[in-house]
């Protein structure tokens, strides 16, 4: 699990250029969730969370993006990577699941939107630039967190972040993820992490997104500017 | 990992060293034009001053007054129309310092020659037009490219909307493609009428004309200025 | 060769090698009209409101100074474009037409959701390529809703958003200003303002402001809207006099004809049509 995503912020020096028209960055560089994203599995569900910054070169294209997408009512993605790649890549994975929930007539297992992921992520690789988090609840397995990073490879972990902002996370993760965390305690550390990179990160930012799956469904939170946690240098 | 805007065979090169460049110019737009006439020279400029997309400010003239009779108008790369502008009022007070008199605007022009060929190298990105009074009283006009090649000539166009303004010219005071009858010389008025009417029409086709068109008209006696206002789109 | 028999769906893309091989060789290949623009909307109490500037350029050269770039989707939506001229015009048309289809099948009121969807996969499909901008308003059975679309595919789903050239100039007079549920006047104000944000700001945008106000059971398309720019009066006359154009010399010549036959036709006949 060396790498979930890099960095796709890349500043936006235009040196001065002689004669023509030269088109500003922001107009022909493709939109990206430079991101930072963050999930946890606990106890009967997950947690779920995101900054809502799109970027386009140097210009906030929407600084309220969700980026918690749902692909079914159990199981939700988070996108980071390339704005259009994700949202083509999570509206094809909707609609299998859809198609398989009313063949089977049944929830499909969050396992199984993992690997129709991976598929797409692994197949299209060479044209894809999409860092996925795939978490959700099913009645097999309880919560459960799937990662798949930009080359579609795809494993389980119990707490994963991905996009841009994550390089700041690691030992932020590894010190203070402990196994068996309540619900609440979920909340906080996904929270108190997107918090941090948003903070260092330059390509993330607005407001903090959180999600909780559980078998009773999804409940969404919001923390906007003012409510965001805080550290020492805040204070 | 970069955006992959060109998507293809080359994302899989192998990352090696990388020359980025960097362009000492750029183009600050803006037009001028200048007409000689029997005893008088008009020369104008808008107001506009911008880079890429966006306006500098609408207030930046492109001509400037160099001795009693004697006013350049430059565009180009505005940084270096600043630079080329101080040195030539430096040379033309050293100049009056000398020989206790003004420069002609005859020399200004030959000295601005050398000026520009100084750098043939590294060229000032400035395009030129000196306007004055020769020495015998007529209006006279020259231009130049940047790097010091000039001619007198009876009118001239120069800048981003100098390919617009340049033919309505060569027609409207060169009389070319008129009858013989049409070619009377033009009066201060006419003239003054003339570049302004070019200039509305030119804000209207190019990006980079616009704002305000200021108006110096010289004679023996010194320069007149008479600024209209522009398009501001 | 199929261009003769008819043309086959879907793009040509038979020059590409050629082309490519005279771009080496140092030709260069013709540009597209772009539409360096300032293109916005907003939701407010009963609709949509779309706004958008009418020039259009090539280059450093205005293309042309009045064009028009709110296009018609469907009876109850419409969708501004930035970009290269012909992609956002075909573009919108190719949605439109399928549109009318799905009405035509379905018996329903196509659904805003419904054109952005086909517009962002239409998009996606060609990575980019197609250089479309749109903001995509209108009103359905679900009320108003906004996207803005990007030309790779991302769409935005936003209670106000601004596209093109000068989009920061018109984002910035939203962000500044923009309040939910707002009065049609206000919000028609508020678009105005935007947009001659981007005129005035955006060397890329000019001369007018035309406006589109959707609500749920009626259109007002407004063109223009306001003329934010005056042209300037000149003074001179310059039509040209009769007799400018100097005559170099003349000849008279006859040109031998027969009269093969003479048909009188009186009145106008209805075309037979059985």
């Amino acid at each position: 699990m060396a790498s979930i995503m890099t960095s796709n912020y890349q500043p936006a020096v235009s040196a001065v250029s002689t004669g023509t028209l030269s088109q500003p960055d922001w107009l022909t560089s493709e939109l990206s969730t430079g991101t930072t994203i963050a999930a946890v599995e606990f106890d009967g569900g997950v947690i779920i969370g995101a900054d809502s910054r799109t970027t386009s070169g140097a210009y906030i294209a929407n600084r309220v993006t969700d980026k918690l997408t749902k692909v079914t009512d159990y199981i939700y993605c988070c996108r980071s990577g390339s704005a259009a790649d994700t949202q083509a890549v999570a509206d094809i994975v909707n609609y299998h699941l859809n198609f398989y929930k009313m063949e089977m007539g049944e929830e499909p297992l969050v396992k199984t939107a993992a690997s129709v992921f991976r598929t797409l992520c692994y197949n299209n690789r060479d044209s894809l630039s999409a860092g996925i988090l795939v978490a959700g609840w099913d009645k097999r397995n309880g919560g459960q967190v799937y990662t798949i990073p930009l080359g579609g490879m795809w494993t389980r972990m119990p707490v994963a972040i991905g996009g841009s902002g994550s390089t700041y996370l690691y030992g932020y993760a590894d010190a203070n993820y402990k196994p068996g965390m309540t619900k609440d305690e979920c909340l906080k550390f996904i929270a108190n992490a997107i918090s941090l990179a948003i903070n260092r990160d330059g390509s993330s930012g607005g407001v903090i997104r959180l999600a909780c799956i559980t078998k009773d469904g999804v409940e969404r939170h919001v923390l906007t500017g003012d409510q965001l946690p805080k550290f020492y240098e805040d204070s | 990992m970069e955006v992959l805007n060109n998507r293809g065979v080359e994302d899989y090169q192998t990352a090696g060293p990388k020359q980025s460049y960097f362009s000492p110019y750029s183009f600050n737009g803006g037009s001028i034009l200048a007409v000689a006439g029997e005893d008088f020279a008009v020369i104008a400029s808008d107001s506009r001053l911008s880079e890429g997309f966006s306006i500098h400010t609408r207030d930046q003239p492109k001509t400037y007054q160099l001795t009693q009779n004697t006013v350049v108008g430059a565009c180009g790369f505005h940084g270096d129309v600043l630079t080329l502008i101080k040195v030539l009022k430096a040379r033309i007070k050293m100049y009056l310092h000398e020989h206790n008199k003004d420069m002609s605007s005859t020399a200004v022009a030959a000295m601005l020659s050398t000026i520009l060929y100084y750098r043939r190298f590294f060229p000032y990105y400035v395009y030129n037009i000196v306007a004055g009074i020769d020495d015998e009283g007529k209006g006279c006009v020259f231009s130049f490219d940047p790097v010091g090649s000039y001619e007198r000539e009876p009118y001239r166009a120069g800048g981003s909307a100098s390919s617009m303004l340049q033919p309505l010219m060569d027609n409207q005071v060169g009389f070319k493609n008129l009858p013989k009858q049409a070619r009377v010389p033009l009066s201060k008025e006419e003239v003054v009428k003339k570049v302004r009417d070019g200039f509305i029409s030119a804000a209207e086709r190019d990006i980079y004309t616009g704002d305000e068109v200021v108006v110096n008209i010289i004679t023996k006696d010194g320069v007149e200025v008479e600024r209209f206002p522009l398009r501001k789109d | 060769m199929a261009a003769v028999e008819g043309p086959m769906p879907g793009f040509s893309f038979e020059n590409c090698i050629r082309n490519r091989h005279l771009e080496k060789i140092g030709h260069k290949a013709p540009t597209a009209y772009k539409t360096g623009t300032t293109i916005a909307g907003i939701i407010y109490k009963d609709g949509v409101v779309l706004g958008a500037d009418t020039r259009a350029t090539e280059d450093t050269v205005v293309a042309d100074k009045n064009c028009s770039k709110i296009h018609y989707l469907a009876d109850n939506m419409y969708c501004c474009g930035a970009g290269t001229a012909a992609d956002t015009e075909m573009t919108t048309q190719m949605i439109s037409s399928q549109l009318e289809l799905h009405k035509l099948n379905t018996g329903r009121k196509p659904r805003v959701a419904t054109a952005n969807r086909l517009l962002k996969q239409m998009l996606f499909r060609y990575q980019g390529h197609i250089s479309a901008a749109l903001v995509l308003g209108g009103v359905d059975v679900t009320g108003p809703h906004l996207y803005s679309i990007h030309p790779h595919g991302s769409t935005d789903k936003l209670p106000y958003v601004t596209m093109g050239s000068g989009s920061l100039a018109a984002m910035a007079t939203f962000e500044d200003r923009f309040k939910p549920n707002m009065e049609k006047d206000e919000a028609m104000k508020l678009v105005r303002d935007a947009i001659a944000a981007g005129i005035f700001n955006d060397l890329g945008s000019g001369s007018n402001v035309d406006i589109c106000v959707i609500t749920k059971d009626k259109v007002e398309y407004l063109r223009p809207f306001d003329e934010a720019n005056i042209k300037g009066k000149r003074e001179g006359n310059y039509g040209y006099k009769r007799g400018s154009t100097a005559v170099v010399s003349t000849e008279v010549k006859k040109i031998p004809f027969e009269v093969v036959a003479t048909q009188v036709v009186s009145g106008t006949e209805a075309m037979d049509t059985a």
